[in-house]
Order: structure tokens, then sequence, then C-alpha cells
């Protein structure tokens, strides 16, 4: 069931949209809607679909012959399943943090700045201060900000994914893509990154995965149940947990099958 | 249980057993046998006058292998700088590309094919190319030759190396919007560099030892020489000529040319080893 | 509602870099394609230019060229047989000698070395493949021969030779350089390469395959013959196909203690040659001529050789992979 969101601008709109993995079909007919400014979560069984469904939004299936899409997924108003669409272009205003935490072989300070370089012409000043700022929002600034020079990859694990955080609203993106964020971490790296998608909601409208229910319940404002690759449900979190609609919803949330 | 069964298994596992040691024996035996001549006969060469003069004539005394080693030099550094950027770059296509193209397939095919392909052949390709062209023997030749036989283990190496880098790392540089070319050689390439650069280091070792692609494309040059459009002096064809010679003085010079371009190898595959395990 | 999220806005600036990266996106595709076609042009050249130069004994003799026996410089007629004779010879022996020494090298660095000796015994090996085969040839001339002759081969045709129909292969006066010989020197050279191979696919085996063989009560040995090697059956024979494709190859580890004559004869004692130790030793002194087509004709037929066991290779490992079902 989709919401009533006519009150509320959308950052995406899902239209009918299919996904294939060669003859497989993993995602069919789904529409829902995404709220600017808001988070949503997506929640479901192992191979519901929801991370294939994140991933449509980025085209990062594209990068995999045999993988494609059909249908609708309009990002403010413009089709980006259109064949005619760049890419590179998509994917620097839409985000996306993975479940490894992935930095660049490279110091921390590039790590930050390498992202913004592609599409900015920064003067030093200016990206120091853009460097510091994404630091600051994923909340790592007071931790690196003696050894910027360091490589990526001698922070811990939970550093690396707030570092990867960081890389990610640091080119001011218009919709955040987390794909299960937390799950490689320790829960108090969890909990830090779960604050920050709080934080995240009032710049960037955030889309989440998480197979982790109390998550999404903590961080999200709209949830949507997924299983098999179709949308089951789709309601504001308070629903979906509260007084779910549909029985599937219920078994997968009070744990009859998970 | 049967014990006859029983036995006769354990009979057979240590028949197979001592065999096997039997030849890791035998194995270690012809090796230390084969580096201990190769160090008693090849030492006694190693004098001073051995890296600074050059070859001697016919029949005469003294002597050393100074045109050899500095031939060898010039000759191993050009084929690398070469061999490098386009065994790296073809490599980088191969990953990069190679799932999507029907002619990378074909090229890891044929890119296995040259890398066991017979080193004198490849000699026959460039003599009958180039040589035979200009008409004479020459550096450059002998550095085509050298070139043709690193580029196809840089290429497989790059290729493996690259493709070692997990996926996430890539999805993550296309995540930000990069383009393909980036994220090939800011982000993938940097991660493995230490696996590539391995790579070219075996490829140079290899190239280093061999002979018989240099036999008719750089020839040998008595007399000393840094000039890449004449014949080229270089250790491998003037270990084989000394060799087969009847001057003791050559033979001996042989020798100590064989322990210089052991060494030579050895250390360039143990440089390659602790490089990589270092920066992995 | 800031302006980062109001839709994906499409700055001068930006709608520039966009066309930039398209072409440095596309200039990176041919680049890269164009080097890694370098490899099949190559190879497209090196089949043109054999048969090209090796036409004109490969018109004179037909293709009988590859089943002549002659070699005769002065009268200008030229047969193949001799060298592919020992070529094919010299490598399959030495393979036939090599793949049991390396299984059981192998077999002692996996299952049977202590661990403080495994990893400098795998470095050792790994060194040696490394080694050129020039000293291999320069060892076999100089130490290995003289000894061979001493007293390997009077001793092989005191008791071999003395046998019926396969005596004849070990009788002969004992020179040391030969076809044996060469065949010897040839397998030290290819044992390590081999060895190597074949302990790395040996390592990749799961720790529980083998722990639930030995769980069953598997000796060693079975757990080696009947699970490891039927396991990594498909590396194995890449490995070895890999070091037949070097021993035919060879030049140097071979030109030395062949002998350098062109005849043929039964027993491995008799001097002979390759392709690769005839190409080294005439073509020096080859005038242009039929001479000089005939030593391409013969590197030609190397390379098709060569060639067709390296394809036969690969071809078998892809098949031994669909029938284990690990590629469909």
């Amino acid at each position: 069931m989709t919401l009533d969101t006519t009150n509320l601008k959308n950052a995406i709109e899902v239209r009918n949209l299919d996904f294939f993995y060669g003859k497989f079909k993993g995602l069919k007919s789904i529409n829902l809607n995404i709220a600017e400014n808001k988070v949503t979560a997506f929640i479901g069984p192992s191979g519901c679909g929801k991370s294939t469904l994140l991933r449509t939004f980025n085209r990062m299936y594209d990068l995999y012959p045999g993988q494609r899409a059909e249908g609708e997924i309009n990002l403010y108003g413009e089709n980006i399943l259109d064949k005619e669409r760049d890419l590179n272009l998509l994917r620097s205003k839409v985000g996306m943090i993975f479940q490894k935490p992935t930095p660049f072989p490279m110091s921390i300070y590039d790590n930050i700045a390498f992202g913004v370089k592609l599409y900015e012409n920064l003067n030093k000043a200016d990206m120091d201060e853009r460097v510091e700022w994404a630091l600051n929002k994923a909340a790592l600034w007071n931790e690196v900000k003696e050894k910027l020079n360091q490589s990526g990859l001698s922070l811990s694990g939970g550093q690396q994914q707030r570092l990867c955080i960081a890389r990610g609203v640091a080119v001011k993106p218009s919709v955040l893509l987390l794909d299960e964020p937390t799950s490689a971490l320790d829960p108090i790296s969890t909990g830090k990154v779960e604050e920050l998608v709080h934080e995240l909601k009032n710049d960037y409208t955030v889309a989440i995965v998480t197979h982790n229910m109390q998550q999404a319940a903590r961080v999200s404002d709209f949830t949507a149940f997924m299983y098999l690759g179709e949308l089951i449900e789709f309601n504001e979190t308070k629903q979906i947990f509260l007084k779910p609609d549909r029985k599937e919803t219920e078994d997968y949330i009070t744990g009859r099958f998970g | 249980m049967d014990i006859g069964i029983y036995n006769r298994r354990k009979r057979t596992n240590k028949i197979g057993l001592t065999l096997s040691m039997v030849a890791m024996t035998l194995g270690m035996i012809v090796l230390l046998w084969i580096l201990f001549i190769l160090f008693s006969k090849g030492f006694a060469a190693l004098s001073g006058n051995f890296f600074t003069q050059s070859t001697p004539a016919a029949g005469s005394d003294g002597g050393g292998l100074a045109n050899a080693i500095v031939g060898s030099l010039m000759m191993v550094v050009s084929c690398t700088l070469i061999s490098t950027p386009i065994g790296v770059l073809a490599g980088i296509f191969m990953a990069e590309y190679g799932d999507r193209s029907r002619i990378a397939g074909i090229t890891r095919f044929v890119t296995d094919i040259m890398l066991s392909a017979p080193s004198i052949v490849i000699g026959l390709f460039v003599y009958a190319i180039l040589v035979a062209q200009v008409k004479h023997f020459s550096g450059w030749a002998g550095t085509m030759a050298l070139s043709l036989l690193a580029v196809p283990v840089i290429l497989k190496t790059t290729e493996n190396m690259l493709r070692l880098v997990p996926g996430t790392l890539r999805e993550a540089a296309y995540a930000l919007g990069t383009p393909k070319w980036k994220v090939s050689f800011s982000v993938i390439l940097r991660a493995a560099k230490s696996g590539v650069m391995t790579g070219i280091l075996l490829a140079v070792a290899r190239v280093s030892g061999e002979t018989a692609p240099l036999l008719f494309t750089a020839l040998n040059n008595q007399f000393f020489s840094t000039d890449m459009n004449k014949p080229m002096a270089n250790l491998p064809v003037v270990i084989y000529q000394f060799a087969l010679s009847p001057y003791e003085n050559w033979v001996n010079l042989a020798w100590g040319g064989a322990l210089l371009i052991t060494l030579t190898v050895l250390g360039l595959n143990v440089l390659a080893r602790v490089f990589f395990r270092e920066k992995s | 509602m800031t302006s980062m999220s109001s839709g994906i806005q499409l700055t001068p600036e930006m709608a520039k870099i966009v066309r930039n990266q398209k072409m440095q996106d596309f200039l990176f595709h041919k680049v890269t394609f164009f080097f890694a076609s370098l490899v099949l042009i190559v190879l497209a050249g090196i089949l043109v230019s054999l048969v090209m130069t090796s036409w004109p004994a490969l018109k004179e003799f037909g293709p009988g060229f590859f089943f002549s026996s002659e070699w005769d410089v002065v009268n200008q007629k030229f047969g193949g047989l001799t060298s592919i004779y020992g070529t094919l010879v010299t490598a399959t022996l030495a393979l036939v000698i090599a793949v049991p020494l390396s299984f059981g090298i192998a077999v002692f660095l996996t299952e049977m070395c202590p661990n403080w000796l495994r990893r400098p015994l795998g470095t050792a090996v790994e060194l040696l493949a490394a080694v050129p085969s020039i000293i291999y040839g320069m060892f076999g001339l100089f130490v290995f021969a003289p000894l061979f002759a001493t007293y390997v081969q009077p001793f092989l045709t005191d008791t071999i030779g003395q046998v019926p129909v396969i005596g004849a292969l070990f009788q002969g006066a004992p020179n040391g350089i030969g076809l044996l010989c060469a065949a010897l020197i040839l397998a030290f050279m290819v044992v390590p390469f081999i060895t190597s191979v074949m302990r790395d696919v040996f390592e990749i085996v799961p720790p529980v395959l083998k722990e639930s063989a030995y769980g069953i009560g598997c000796t060693t040995w079975e757990v080696v013959t009947r699970i490891v090697l039927p396991y990594t059956q498909a590396g194995v024979v890449g490995g070895v196909m890999l070091g037949l494709g070097r021993a035919l190859g060879e030049t140097m580890a071979v030109t030395f203690v062949i002998g350098n004559a062109h005849r043929i004869r039964a027993s491995l004692f008799s001097p002979g040659s390759s392709i690769a130790s005839t190409l080294a030793n005439e073509f020096g002194e080859a005038e242009p001529g039929l001479h000089y087509a005939s030593l391409f004709a013969l590197g030609l037929a190397l390379f098709i050789i060569t060639f067709i066991v390296l394809s036969a290779a690969k071809w078998m490992l892809v098949r031994m992979e669909k029938q284990k079902g690990t590629k469909s």
C-alpha cells in the first residue's frame, strides 16, 4: 500500500519497475515514492530485492552485463532509466555508501577531495574548507584533523565507514543511498552512524537498506517492507511497526520468519 | 577388518611417501650441485677487470665482460621502458573491458600462447622484419625481441592484479560519478600498484636471462659500444659463444658471466617477493 | 529547502566537464584497446613472416620437408625430420622424467614437509625455476655430461641395454652428450617449474576436504592420489602442458649437450639436434637461399607444434572445468 504523499515533495518516484538478472526477475512491478529530506528504510529477508532496488537508483547495476531494469524511476521528474542519461552525472547527484567500508588507497584528505575535484574547481582554501565540513558532517573531524595526510586505510573499521560517508556528502548530492552501512561495524560505531543519518536528513534525502529492523525503526521516517522481489507494504515507520496492514509484514516484524 | 588389505595400503603409503622424499632429495642435490658449480667456477672469474674491461680477443688473456654488462643493461632497461606501458595499458583493457569484449577473450588466449612461445622463434621474427630489412644487427632489434617476450608477462600479471581489487572499491568510485578512466587509474591501478610492480620486476628478471632472442637480433660486439643501432654485446650471447669455445680464458669468463646473470635474476625475483609482501 | 535538494541542476561548467569526461573515456577505451590488440597483431605477424620467409624451402621441398631426414648444406637439400625428431624426443622424455619427480617433490612440500622447512624449500624451488636456462646448458656440458659418460652410460648399456628391443635405445658409444643427456638436462630445467605449479594447486585444496578423507582413515598417499590429485587435475594438466611447451622450445639447455648432428639413430646415446639447437647453431652462417629458408621452415614448424600443444592444454582445461561443473 502506498502512502499518500501529496503534501510531501518526492525526490524519487518509482513506477512499475521490473529488474532482471539475466532471465531471473529480481524486482516485480515496484511502485513507491521516496520523499525529499526524509529517511526511507527498506527492510525484508535476505534475497527480497532491497539492495537490488537501491542499486537501481544510481544505476550501479549498469556495470554488469546481464542486469537490466525496465519501467520508470523519476529523479525530480527526470527518468533516470533513460538510455541517454549521463551516468557519471547521475551518480554525482545520487551518492552511495556500501556495506563494507571502501576507503580509496590515498590519504584521508585526498579521499574526500577526490569526488569534489571531479566536478568542481576549488582552490586550496575552499577545498580545505569543504574537506573539514564533510568530515564534521560525518562526525570524524576531531578524530582525524591531525592526520589528514595519513592513508585512509589506517583508520579503524568504524572510522573508515564514516570516512566513506564524509566522502559521499562532500560532493553535495541530492540523494544518499546507504546499503546496510552498519552491518560490518561494532555497536558503538553503529550508534554513531545512526546519529549521523538523523542529522543528514536535514540536508539530504536518505534511502537506507537494513536487515536490522530495530535500526529501521530508530532512524527512518518511512519504511518499505519487501519480500521475494515485491513491495509488500510501504508506510510511515510508526504505522509499519505498530500496526502493519499486511500479514506478511507482521510476520516478519514479529520474527516469525527472517 | 581384513588386516591384509590394511597392510597393503600401509605399504603403498610408505612406498609412495618414500619415493616422494627421494624425489625431493634428488631435486635438492641437483639444485645445490648446480649452484655450487656455478659459484665456484664463477667466482674465480670475478676479478676487478671483469667489470671494467671489454671482451678479450680470441686466445688472448685477461679482459672482462664490461661491454657485455653494459650492453645487457641498456637493452633490458630500454625493453622495460617500452614494454611496461604497453603491457600495463593492455592489461587495463583486459580488466576493464574484458568481460564485454570478444577481442579480450582471444587476446587472453593469445597472450598465454605468447607467454610460453619459444623465444628463439621470437628472435627469428624480429630478424625477418627488422634486421633483414635494415641489413644489420642492432641493440634496438634485441630490445624489440625482449619486449615481445616481456609484454605478455606484464599484461597477464597486470590483468590478474587489477581483477583482484574488490568490486566494492570499484563501485564506490563509480558511485561518486567518476569517469571510467579515472576509476581505472586513480583508484584501481593505485590499489593494485604493488602487484603490478611485481609483475614488471618478474618480467624484467625473465628477459635478463634470455639468450635465444638475442642471437639473431643484437648478435654480439667484441668492443665496447653504447650505440644501439649497431650490434650490441650482451651477457647471454657472450656466455654462449665463450662457453663453447676452446679457449680457457673465454670459458672462465663465461662462468663469471653466468654467475652474474644468475645473481641478477635471483636478486630481482627476491626483490619482487619482498616488495609485494611489504606492501600488501 | 536548500539548493542541494532541488533536483539535478546542470550548470554550464558541469556540462563542459561531462563532455570532457565522455571524450576522456572514449580515448581511454581506444588507447587501451589498441595496446591489447598489439598482442594479436604480433602473433599474426609472426605467422605471416615465418611463412613468407620459409616459402622458398616449402615450395622446393613441399610438405615432404617435414618428413625428410636429409640435411645437406653443400648440396642444398634440406629436410626437417632430424630436428623435429630431436625436439619431440627430448621434450617428451624430459617430461616423462620430470613429471613424476615434480609430483614427488610437490607431495613432499605439501604433505610431508615440517613447517619450519616449508617456506625455505618452497622459495628454493621457485628460485630454481627462475634460473636462466643457459646455466643448465653449461652445467650439462661441463659437469654432467662427462660424469654421465663415465658412470651412467656404461651402466645403462650393461643393464637395460642388454634387454631385447628397448635395449637398442641404450646402446652406443658413451659420449656423454646426446639425446638422452639433453633430455635429462631439460628435465632438470623443467622440474622446478612444474613443481611450483603443482604445489600451488595442491595448496588450494580446501583443508576440510583432506580432513574428511583422513577422518575415514585414509593414508596420506591415498589422500593425495584419490582426493587432491583429482580435485586439482585441471591445474596439474595445465602445468604439465605448459612445461611441455617450454621444453619443446628450449634452446640453451639443449644446444650445449645435444650433440648437433643431423641424423636419427635408434640409440638415445647418439647425438642429434632439435629445432632450436639447429637454429642456434646454423643461423649465423646460413647463406640466403634454401638453407636460410629451411631454417625458417623449422622455426615455423616449432611455432606450430608449440601452438598446438598449448591450445590443446587450454582446451583440455576448459573441458575439465566443464565436466566438474565449475564452469557453465
